[in-house]
């Protein structure tokens, strides 16, 4: 891996989508970071104006006021926050299910892998919205909920991934030749099996972070997600709704939000397949 | 193969019990009152305790999962808590909707998205590559539920071109009734030759199409897009090629044939996907689909309508997924000896 | 194969041609008299209780146009119109209620109502224990005097004549057609002007006329009206906006203002008997802020009472005083009413020991409705200007009952919005349901002391004999909620409808809420 950074990095750079990806989610997170420092009115997460209500975009509020008066551009940006947070926190509750789960059923083998993989089999067979939706009702809607609600939908996926990924690496020869040499198994999944199959894992994560962001916004934008005023994207969208034919920005920026979040993740997720993956690069011309 | 069959066939089955069994899992643990809700507001005590037992609420789980299992294979899928009326019945009702709307989103989705996820692979690295991956991707990454309404804002507020929301006019149903055949309007009032319905539909239809295209669109094109690099990079493309073949003939003969493979396994799924995406895109437009009322389902805890949902959308998935395995069986001998 | 094909297609060139010419015949024979349809777009579903002894709920907007009642109720004449019994009397000891059918009158399943019709369906109604039958609570027995007299005996002396006119509950139908499931299937069997066409699940629902009706077609009517569930209220006020349909209520302040101004298009707006409270968790200990009543006094001065009536509401509510709304009787200018004072809210805090806040409250509502999480946002943003957090919680309404009854009330939430209107035009139901020492059904205020329980009680006693002193009980009861600060209704809302003013016939009758009365109206452009 490290030796292969620098023409990683050469490789990125040279892609100008994932370049473009790369760049606004630096932004991202560069926002996220500094929202309360950066905003015109860091206090419109919950405060009400109720005279301001309804204002077009203009150079005060930029992406103009909400029903309740409160500045659409501020609370965009802190939206960025909520967002990468769920993103982040729902891909690691995901992770720790699904590799430990993976790992175990592809070393392992046999009844134990059988079992694994039917359990995955049944989470695999709900598109992970419905399920997320199905959770996130029953935990009871909001934020925090809604992130264990996807890591369930989503954890199958990196089982699968990792299982595969376990089987050919326990094969191979240096696996053998430790297995030959008495290495304890904790060892030799720790040591040799795990860190092989990280470049899948980064390329997965790297993929299903904008997906996963988009269904913690459908989530919410049902009623499902973070609760009012929180200035979660897919909320914004959702309480603009009533008005959004006689005051398009109230839903039109938070939206817009969301799918500039997610495209710039996925062409980092698309670029970083490209360029990781070994299967894909011997494949092109 | 016919060891494969039985043994995928097995497997099926093993995953649409497990698939139950969590169904009805969720739904029991949800801590809601369904009897409050069965009977309506302003109800006094003993009315819900009735309810409850009328409900058969008060019976141990394991009793309602057994239950709830033989009167499902029965078709009796249970009564709805929202809507009074048997789950089966109303999913009957609500069903050609979404099929009419995803048939024809992922038509058009496809339609698109297959020449760009081509053109995108022969022209791999170019300008018109990048242009097509970027749209390819674009579609997968709009939320749906604020495309549907960037749609409506513009088709309809600012362009006037098409109508805000609902399956046909109103006035329609009554100066042109659809006759109802497959509950599909398009094809209804096509074949029984009522033109206006047909237009009414159809200028229905094409926002909450397109809303729902752009998912399989991008979809389709980057999985064509990615096989076709896959085919294209084999030996006996290059073999082909060294031979002289002409280069459109390598692509139809060869590389289109080879590829459709993983283009049809996508399809299947983006089918039982496009099933939830309903769920938001209906809601837009006021669709009177499964979507919708899956979603009211959720959203009103009612647990009877969840769990037919929810169970019918998995069981479409593991279906599909069977069939898809079986025809690349048929198709590709590697796959049944693997 | 080629010759094959020819012939086929040649065929078939005759055959769709044929088909064709027919299919137009038809069109243009359907689109020569086309029908008047009546379009009215719902908020909720159309029908939920197709059976006319369970009723409940909005499918009164439907169920009055296939069912009738004995008698109508004009709340604002205060006077029964006949309908189904052309006159009525009761004893001078209001124990005997004698009704007098109208003859001639024919089921749309075909038989004749009489007597004993009436007696059967008003007895399973009430032997059925759903929905409102309890407005038949005083009768002790039905009798079929004769073909066309019926006489109710009561237990004690009311008046019986509201019950008859109830708008659920107390419609007439086929004794011969009474099958629960008959019903559920989309069936009625009532005598009313309309009869079921068709029903797609229950929301779309269409009704045509029934031609032997006992009222006669003579003059302009509508042949058919729908009743369509359209949830997005943005679409429904474009829906009556372009003339699509024809009469749509609960719409929010927003819309009612793009449409201010609108020409075809009128904005109905009468005050309606419903409220919105938020109700405090009084059974939490006392070392929790909501169980002190200093700190509830303190929330209820922090709610920007008018903000909420013109951000939210758009000035289609005014503020309560008191649980029981303006035009009931019970509301009294004596009752305390909490106004906005941020600065004696803070003064409350400081006495409570809450200088600074530093407390957080869970507020509980049901998710979706827009008009709750924009009142509960706005109290956030006062609150949190005193250092209380306010947590808003969107719940599907059951979840919001379940944790609303949680075993130990520390679990509770501690401030739940809540909207209450009376069964009939009757204060008691504000006091009792939410206020009064009962199991947790919808008192989640949780609010008990025997000396409010006393005062309401005696003052539904004197309901009728001694209005006066009833009333004065009802004001001395919502005072004692008002010192303890047990919960503070916010605004008394107003009903916001649009109707096309080519609508004619239509009355707003608020006894009969949200029902057109279809065969009343008829269009004129």
């Amino acid at each position: 891996m490290s030796k292969r950074l620098p023409r990683t990095v050469r490789l990125i750079l040279k892609n100008r989508l994932t370049t473009m990806g790369l760049s606004v989610v630096f932004l991202l997170v560069l926002i996220a970071l500094t929202a309360p420092l950066i905003v015109p009115f860091p206090h419109d997460t919950a405060e009400t104006h109720i005279d301001n209500r309804f204002l077009s975009p203009s150079s005060q509020h930029f992406f103009g006021t909400d029903e309740l008066g409160r500045d659409v551009f501020s609370r965009v940006l802190y939206g960025s926050r909520l967002s990468l947070q769920v993103g982040a926190i729902a891909i690691g509750l995901a992770l720790t299910i699904g590799v430990p789960l993976g790992v175990v059923a592809g070393y392992s083998g046999g009844m134990l892998d059988e079992v694994i993989m039917r359990i995955t089999d049944v989470f695999l067979s709900f598109p992970p919205l419905l399920l997320a939706m199905a959770i996130s009702t029953l935990l009871g809607p909001n934020l925090v909920n809604a992130m264990i609600a996807i890591a369930i939908a989503w954890w199958p996926w990196y089982t699968r991934l990792l299982r595969s990924e376990a089987i050919s690496v326990r094969e191979r020869d240096f696996v053998q030749a430790a297995r030959a040499m008495g290495a304890s198994q904790g060892k030799i999944v720790f040591r040799h099996v795990l860190p092989n199959c990280l470049t899948p894992i980064v390329i997965q994560a790297s993929m299903d972070f904008g997906s996963i962001m988009l269904t913690s916004a459908a989530l919410s934008f049902l009623g499902l997600g973070a609760q009012p005023p929180t200035p979660e994207w897919g909320l914004m969208v959702s309480t603009g709704r009533t008005f959004f034919l006689t005051h398009w920005w109230i839903v039109t920026f938070p939206g817009l939000a969301i799918f500039i979040a997610v495209l710039s993740f996925n062409l980092v997720g698309d670029g970083l397949r490209e360029i990781l993956d070994p299967k894909m690069r011997r494949k092109r011309r | 193969m016919t060891a494969y069959i039985i043994r995928r066939l097995g497997l099926a089955l093993v995953v649409m019990f497990g698939v139950s069994v969590l169904t009805f899992l969720l739904t029991v643990i949800v801590p809601s009152n369904p009897a409050m809700r069965w009977v309506g507001p302003h109800a006094k005590l003993e009315q819900i305790e009735k309810a409850r037992i009328e409900l058969g609420l008060d019976k141990p789980v394991h009793i309602r999962y057994f239950k709830y299992v033989a009167n499902f294979l029965r078709g009796d899928w249970g009564v709805s808590i929202r809507t009074h009326q048997p789950v089966l019945k109303d999913i009957t009702t609500y069903f050609p909707a979404s099929l009419e709307l995803i048939i024809f989103g992922m038509f058009l989705g496809f339609a698109v998205g297959i020449p760009l996820g081509i053109v995108s692979a022969v022209r791999d690295g170019t300008m018109v590559d990048h242009g097509s991956r970027l749209f390819s991707i674009v579609g997968v990454a709009l939320p749906t539920f604020w495309l549907g309404m960037i749609l409506q804002l513009v088709f309809f507020k600012q362009l006037g071109l098409f109508p805000l929301a609902g399956r046909v006019a109103m006035m329609t149903r009554f100066t042109a009734p659809i006759e109802h055949i497959t509950g599909l309007y398009l094809f209804d009032s096509l074949i029984t030759g009522n033109f206006t319905a047909f237009g009414s539909a159809l200028s229905h239809i094409v926002l909450p199409g397109i809303t729902l295209a752009a998912y399989p669109l991008g979809l389709s094109a980057r999985m064509t897009r990615a096989t076709m690099l896959e085919v294209l990079g084999e030996d006996y493309i290059r073999t082909a090629r060294a031979c002289g073949l002409r280069e459109r003939k390598i692509l139809s003969m060869y590389a289109l044939r080879n590829a459709i493979g993983p283009v049809i396994t996508v399809g299947a799924l983006t089918f039982a996907y496009s099933l939830v995406g309903t769920f938001l895109i209906e809601s837009v437009f006021t669709w009177p689909g499964l979507g919708q009322y899956g979603s009211r389902a959720i959203i009103s805890v009612d647990y009877p309508a969840i769990m037919g949902v929810t169970i019918l959308i998995a069981f479409t998935y593991v279906v599909l997924n069977l069939l898809v395995d079986l025809i690349q069986a048929f198709l590709d001998p590697r796959v049944r000896l693997g | 194969m080629f010759k094959k094909k020819g012939r086929v297609s040649w065929h078939g060139v005759v055959g769709l041609s044929v088909l064709l010419s027919v299919l137009l015949a038809c069109v243009t024979i359907v689109s020569a008299q086309e029908p008047q349809v009546g379009v009215y777009v719902n908020s909720s579903e159309v029908v939920v209780f197709w059976d006319p002894s369970e009723g409940f709920s909005n499918e009164v907007i439907v169920m009055n146009n296939l069912y009738e009642t004995l008698v109508r109720y004009d709340s604002v004449t205060g006077e029964f119109t006949p309908v189904l019994a052309t006159s009525y009397e009761s004893s001078a000891d209001g124990l005997t209620w004698t009704f007098n059918l109208r003859k001639g009158v024919k089921f749309h399943t075909g038989g004749e109502m009489d007597a004993e019709a009436v007696k059967f369906s008003i007895d399973r109604t009430i032997a059925g224990e759903k929905g409102a039958f309890y407005i038949w609570d005083p009768v002790e027995s039905i009798e079929a005097k004769d073909k066309y007299t019926v006489v109710f005996h009561l237990s004690y002396p009311a008046p019986l004549d509201i019950a008859a006119s109830a708008a659920y509950c107390a419609h007439i139908f086929d004794p011969d057609n009474s099958d629960r499931d008959w019903f559920y299937e989309g069936n009625d069997s009532g005598t009313g002007p309309y009869t079921i066409e068709s029903n797609e699940g229950n929301t779309l629902v269409i009704l045509k006329q029934f031609d032997d009706y006992w009222g006669g077609w003579e003059g302009k009517h509508f042949d058919k009206v729908v009743f369509q569930w359209v949830p997005e209220e943005g679409t429904r006020r474009l829906m009556v906006e372009s003339g699509e349909a024809d009469f749509t209520q609960r719409l929010a302040a927003s819309e009612l203002e793009a449409l201010r101004g609108v020409p075809g298009v009128e904005i109905v707006s009468v005050p309606s008997f419903q409220n919105l409270l938020a109700l405090f968790n009084t059974a939490k200990s006392t070392d929790e802020p909501i169980g002190n009543p200093l700190v509830r006094k303190a929330l209820a001065y922090a709610l920007p009472y008018d903000d909420v009536i013109e951000g939210v509401m758009g000035g289609y509510a005014r503020q309560s005083r008191g649980v029981i709304p303006f035009g009931l009787w019970g509301n009294s200018d004596q009752v305390k009413q909490y106004t906005f004072s941020p600065a004696t809210a803070k003064v409350l805090l400081e006495q409570a020991g809450y200088p600074d806040g530093g407390f957080k409250v869970v507020l509980t509502y049901v998710a979706g409705d827009e008009n709750e999480r924009r009142t509960a946002e706005l109290w956030k943003s006062e609150l949190t200007k005193l250092g209380v957090e306010l947590e808003i919680r969107g719940m599907p309404w059951e979840a919001q009952v379940d944790l609303g009854a949680a075993a130990d009330p520390n679990d509770r939430q501690d401030i739940l919005l809540f909207y209450w209107w009376p069964d009939y035009a009757d204060p008691h139901s504000f006091l009792s349901a939410m206020f009064e020492t009962q199991p947790i059904l919808f008192n989640f205020s949780y609010y008990s002391n025997p000396v409010f329980d006393a005062l309401i009680n005696a003052a539904k006693e004197k309901a009728l004999s001694d209005r006066q002193a009833a009333t004065q009980l009802y004001v001395e009861a919502q005072n004692i909620l008002m010192a303890d600060a047990a919960g503070v209704a916010i605004y008394d809302m107003s009903s916001m409808r649009a109707v096309r003013t080519s609508l004619k016939g239509y009355v707003d009758n608020p006894a009969y809420t949200h029902v057109v009365f279809w065969y009343d109206c008829y269009r004129e452009e």
